[in-house]
């Protein structure tokens, strides 16, 4: 008799069922999508916020030149406690040397350092790490360097030098001498267009300095820096420290970093990484409260239109009531019927909203969303709770009718 | 004239009577169009927040003599010069500026070595001012400094084991100074190695008054992008280079474009599913009142006065909803802007008719999408009941 009720009741009449069924899609829609790119959205503009460049330096203790940093080294940065956020790292080597090409001559620095070099760390997955990836802003004309002999060159030192693309340029130090190959001519506006960029092995072998590297830079998605952050380390208690060192400030993951590199120190670089904190912090905050604006809204949105649609049949109920039906028959029925149409629309809802969710993570970061599993019994059951919440006050109007009085008219 | 006034005074009548209707759909409305307001105003001014905050990652412009400097570094790191310094006139640069119509902050820089006991140490003359303005990353232990003082890279501090409080002498082509250390500045790039004074005191220390050697700017990322800012300023210093700095300008922009497209994304979807919930609940109310519809029909309305009491319901419900919607979405942009930017709130007077206009569209396809089968209503078989 129920099921035989509330079949009816759908079939009887489709354009109501169709619109609360809409409505409920559509609030599920929105708190899916909503949910769904909330947490990846922080994480995915912290990314977003890396191509500033690198927000870590790590140099040589000793401050008084001479110091160098082991090549060796380097795969162990990988391996840190906190691996998982360094997005990248590029050594330097730096020299000063003699640079002639058509018969000019030109004092210029020469770095060695690596582009995208394939880091094989055992026990860890294979990453490709090097300035490709840790300075996306540079423009490069021509192409990276690939083999051992080729270079780039920064665009004032190319004009100085009056090279172009495939142009030999021959360097020479202390009697050493090396001939490079332009591969590309880089604009950047920095200090790097007044230099020339040869692979790390290459120029170790030039300036006569195997393994050694001058400068490490390290790009770490790192978490705002806030008071406690600011503290003094080394004026901490042994817990303070673990509770330091165990959240991904700028500064614990440089001080992680420089544990694995002999003789380094490690700075946070402070003109990227306060702005950055900054920014991710108001994002953040805006994603949140965005939210919690479109979850209030799609819950009231779905209550009100079961509102609507349950106000307007007090003289169904009525007769109900008139053929012997008690309450609960009564709110039977009625809950039924809000249990399917909301396991439905909460169901479509979960669909479109993560199609939602894949389109602007797709269409803003250029990456796809893993919605959490979480997520799809959460929208059923929110649709059906807020579904609920809306029916609630007009049916218990609804029972408390006197059914003579309502059909009457 | 009779007729029209029987039309509204049953159109009022319809409202009035069923209070708890009234009032759901208003406040459906209501919601909806400040659903409209309030992420109207905050992806609007989303950019304007954005490019604020992308400031603090300083200068995104910068003018050096045509004849630079070699220097060494990388990734915005400088590690000291090589070669013959040359200069930029601070009076020309400042008219070329004024010239442009650049809206720009500005900073200008001489650096040179002094000699301090028996090594040159690089040293750098700051506006302070300005520092403290477009640096805002610089982390300064001590105060800052006032005429006759000085601050000091952190790593230069602890190789030259000084502190705040420290006297200096720094000798230079023109004449000596000496300086009282005020404070100690870490920022982790190459201001760690530098002293910093007052432009006009190392300027006259090297006997180079007006000269400098790098101006940076720190053009607001609005309108052209910053190449085209660069090559319009260009023609107007000859003698210099006008550089965009890729890592800060690119970047900005980037950014700037991705949160722009996301606010825009997020507002359609919200406003679209709030949109469509909002004329299901118009239709439900609508498609309940068939019984109402016959009724009317049958006593000799015609189709179009039908639907005349119906729009004028909607119309009635959509600008009450849409005035109170705005009003209520302004509340939550302020909140909004408030909390997030602790910035004064912005008002865009042209939001109210966007909110005015969402309510009474909604309103109106609400209402009038299923009068379309309503019309179709055999006035008899309504008011009996099938």
């Amino acid at each position: 008799m129920l099921f035989r009720i509330l079949k009816n009741s759908f079939l009887k009449r489709p354009k109501a069922v169709v619109l609360v069924f809409i409505s409920i899609a559509m609030g599920a829609a929105v708190a899916t999508a909503f949910l769904g790119i909330a947490g990846e959205v922080s994480h995915k503009m912290a990314l977003e916020l890396r191509s500033y460049g690198a927000n870590i330096l790590l140099e040589p203790a000793a401050v008084e030149g001479g110091g160098y940093l082991r090549e060796t080294d380097l795969p162990k940065i990988k391996t840190v406690f906190w691996k998982y956020n360094i997005t990248g790292f590029a050594p330097y080597l730096f020299g000063v040397a003699d640079l002639s090409a058509n018969g000019k001559k030109e004092r210029a620095v020469v770095s060695g350092t690596w582009f995208a070099k394939q880091l094989e760390v055992p026990g860890e997955e294979a990453s490709v790490q090097g300035i490709r990836g840790i300075a996306p802003w540079w423009e490069v004309n021509g192409r990276w360097p690939e083999g051992p002999d080729e270079a780039v060159v920064g665009a004032s030192l190319a004009k100085r030098l009056n090279v172009g693309l495939g142009s030999e340029v021959g360097a020479t130090v202390r009697g050493r001498a090396a001939r490079f190959r332009v591969a590309g001519v880089v604009t950047t506006g920095g200090f790097e267009e007044e230099q020339l960029f040869a692979p790390l092995v290459t120029v170790q072998d030039f300036l006569g300095k195997p393994g050694q590297v001058s400068r490490v830079l390290v790009s770490a998605l790192t978490v705002p820096m806030d008071d406690f952050g600011r503290k003094d380390p080394n004026s901490m208690s042994k817990d303070e420290y673990e509770k330091w060192y165990c959240t991904a400030y700028v500064t614990s993951v440089a001080k992680n970093v420089e544990e694995v590199m002999a003789g380094s120190r490690a700075k946070p670089i402070w003109q990227i990484a306060s702005a950055e904190g900054a920014l991710l912090k108001k994002l953040n905050a805006v994603m949140l409260l965005l939210t919690v604006l479109a979850l209030g809204a799609s819950a009231s949105a779905v209550s009100t239109s079961l509102m609507a649609s349950m106000a307007e049949r007090s003289s169904e109920i009525a007769l109900m009531k008139a053929m012997g039906a008690d309450r609960f028959q009564v709110a039977a029925i009625f809950l039924g019927e809000v249990l399917i149409v909301s396991t439905a629309g909460g169901f479509f809802g979960y669909l479109a909203g993560n199609q939602l969710a894949a389109l602007i993570s797709h269409s803003v970061f250029n990456s796809a969303i893993a919605s959490p599993l979480w997520l799809f019994p959460t929208a059923i059951v929110s649709a059906f709770l807020v579904a609920l919440a809306g029916s609630v006050a007009p049916l218990r109007r609804a029972l408390n009718i006197e059914a003579v009085r309502v059909l009457k008219g | 004239m009779n007729r029209r006034r029987w039309l509204i005074k049953l159109l009022l009548a319809a409202l009035a009577h069923r209070t708890g209707r009234t009032l759901l759909l208003l406040s459906v409305l209501a919601m909806a169009s400040s659903l409209a307001t309030a992420l109207g105003v905050v992806s609007l001014s989303m950019g304007k927040r954005v490019s604020e905050e992308v400031r603090k990652y300083g200068a995104n412009l910068v003018v050096v003599p045509a004849a630079a400097r070699l220097e060494v570094g990388s990734g915005g790191l400088n590690f000291g010069a090589i070669s013959d310094p040359a200069y930029l006139d601070q009076g020309r640069v400042e008219k070329a500026l004024a010239s442009g119509g650049l809206k720009a902050e500005r900073s200008f820089h001489l650096r040179g070595a002094l000699r301090m006991k028996d090594a040159d140490v690089l040293v750098e003359g700051v506006n302070f001012a300005d520092v403290r303005r477009l640096f805002p990353w610089w982390q300064l232990r001590g105060g800052w400094p006032g005429p006759g003082e000085t601050v000091v890279g952190s790593d230069l501090a602890q190789r030259l084991k000084l502190k705040a409080g420290d006297t200096v002498e720094l000798t230079g082509t023109a004449q000596t100074l000496k300086l009282k250390v005020s404070g100690v500045v870490v920022t982790g790039g190459e201001e760690d190695d530098l002293f910093f004074l007052a432009l006009p005191e190392l300027q006259g220390a090297l006997g180079l008054p007006g000269q400098l050697t790098e101006v940076r700017l720190l053009v607001s990322a609005e309108g052209d992008t910053l190449k085209d800012k660069a090559a319009a300023l260009q023609p107007l210093l000859p003698d210099a280079k006008v550089r965009e700095v890729r890592q800060i300008a690119r970047t900005s922009e980037g950014l700037l474009a991705k949160v722009k497209l996301l606010m825009t994304l997020v507002t359609a979807v919200v406003l679209i599913s709030a949109g469509s919930s909002v004329t299901g609940t118009m239709s439900t109310t609508v498609l309940e009142r068939s019984r109402e519809i016959g009724l009317m029909k049958a006593i000799g309305g015609t189709r179009w006065e039908v639907l005349l009491i119906f729009c004028g319901e909607a119309l009635l419900l959509g600008v009450v909803g849409g005035v109170v919607g705005y009003l209520l979405g302004s509340g939550i942009a302020v909140f909004i802007t408030r909390t997030v930017f602790s910035a004064a709130p912005e008002f865009i007077p042209w939001l109210s008719a966007v909110s005015l206009a969402v309510s009474l569209f909604l309103a109106l396809l609400g209402s009038v999408g299923p009068m379309i089968s309503v019309f179709k209503l055999d006035p008899v078989r309504s008011l009996r009941g099938e």
